[in-house]
């Protein structure tokens, strides 16, 4: 198994910090892509914010009353290693497939 | 978030002229069989704002309801007309009723829990959504009714003040009127033009709920803390004077900007109106 650490999104119109108002996912629960997660509140509204994972909620950040600032932990999940990199890959070992011609051929065109 | 989306400016005029109003029909995957649910957001606010962002949408979807959002005029992705008469509640609700044929809503019809329209209105959109249900008893079946208020807020707005305070900074001694211009100036997006034109349209057609009451039943909701809302009470018992069913449920320690995002108000709403 890994583990998955999401931050707060960028929430737009230039906000740096939200505050929690209710965590709707439980440390230990699992949870599908998309399900709501936490409601959040910024100095201009309040929003839902959906998981962009499926997994196991290992720990949230914030309890309610709590600022989080964008960037900064929000919740951690635990997924099957073979789907960890969903979120980001790492490149294959390999020799590349591509070149890239450095030098310009001037008899060309 | 599931569904097809079709969205777009309304174009079918109901008064000579285009409302501009964009209107977004969101089905659900699997489908409950239920009558369609009309969105109806608050000032300053829009469908993405006030329904999309908070949750509402996704939530409605998956209880398996058909939704309709319409951003109000001068909100949103609507487009903000330059005469006052666009912005006229009576104007509005002409528009709604259209928009929600177009959309393909039927009359009532006794044992076609298809038929008929729900509604559900925050803060203005309550408002709208009173009035709604009072006059188009043949369509409305039952209304969810947010953050709402016996007064309308904007009719006490000071519009002078808050021109001139556009104009040269001059500040505005009315603490409810400085409030709300703010609110209205925090959104990039919002036309504030639009929004005073729409302010001066409520104070010529004010907000009198005793005057029409919805007969059909209805839920009131508010924060704890919601100052806007305090009068909850009292459009509760003029609904139920006029004979409608009318229940009331409060979300503790949520305030007028936070109720609206709060998961036991949506599932009060969608119980409420899942019949």
């Amino acid at each position: 198994m890994a583990e998955i650490s999401f931050p707060l999104p960028d929430l737009g119109e230039g906000l740096i910090e939200a505050t929690v108002l209710e965590w709707l996912v439980s440390e230990g629960q699992q949870v599908e892509r998309n399900q709501p997660l936490v409601e959040v509140e910024t100095s201009k509204s309040a929003v839902e914010l959906p998981s962009p994972q499926a997994g196991k909620v290992v720990r949230t950040f914030g309890r309610p009353g709590d600022r989080i600032n964008v960037g900064e932990p929000l919740i951690v999940f635990e997924v099957p290693d073979d789907t960890a990199g969903i979120v980001g890959t790492v490149p294959k070992d390999e020799a590349p497939k591509r070149r890239v011609r450095l030098s310009a051929v001037l008899d060309e065109d | 978030m599931s569904g097809r989306h079709t969205g777009g400016q309304h174009s079918h005029t109901v008064e000579g002229t285009d409302p501009q109003l964009y209107v977004q029909v969101h089905d659900p995957a699997s489908d409950a069989g239920l009558r369609p649910v009309l969105l109806l957001h608050g000032f300053s606010s829009s469908s993405k704002l006030n329904w999309e962002d908070t949750g509402w949408v996704a939530a409605l979807l998956e209880a398996g309801r058909r939704v309709i959002t319409v951003d109000l005029p001068g909100h949103g992705r609507s487009g903000a007309p330059e005469d006052r008469d666009s912005y006229a509640p009576s104007r509005i609700r002409a528009d709604l009723l259209q928009i929600a044929f177009d959309a393909g809503v039927r009359p009532l019809q006794d044992g076609d829990p298809s038929s008929g329209l729900d509604v559900v209105g925050y803060s203005m959109g309550s408002r709208l959504a009173w009035e709604f249900g009072a006059t188009q008893p043949e369509i409305v079946h039952r209304l969810v009714l947010g953050g709402p208020n016996i007064a309308d807020p904007l009719a006490a707005f000071d519009l002078v003040a808050a021109q001139d305070y556009l104009a040269d900074g001059t500040p505005i001694a009315d603490e409810s009127t400085a409030g709300l211009l703010k609110m209205a100036q925090l959104l990039p997006s919002n036309n504030i033009f639009a929004l005073l034109s729409l302010i001066e349209a409520i104070k010529a057609e004010p907000y009198d709920p005793a005057e029409a009451v919805p007969h059909m039943p209805m839920l009131l909701v508010a924060g704890e803390k919601d100052d806007r809302a305090a009068t909850m009470p009292q459009l509760a018992e003029l609904g139920i004077k006029a004979g409608s069913m009318a229940e009331q449920l409060v979300l503790p320690g949520r305030n007028h900007t936070n109720a609206i995002t709060s998961r036991a108000f949506k599932q009060g709403a969608i119980n409420f109106l899942a019949v």
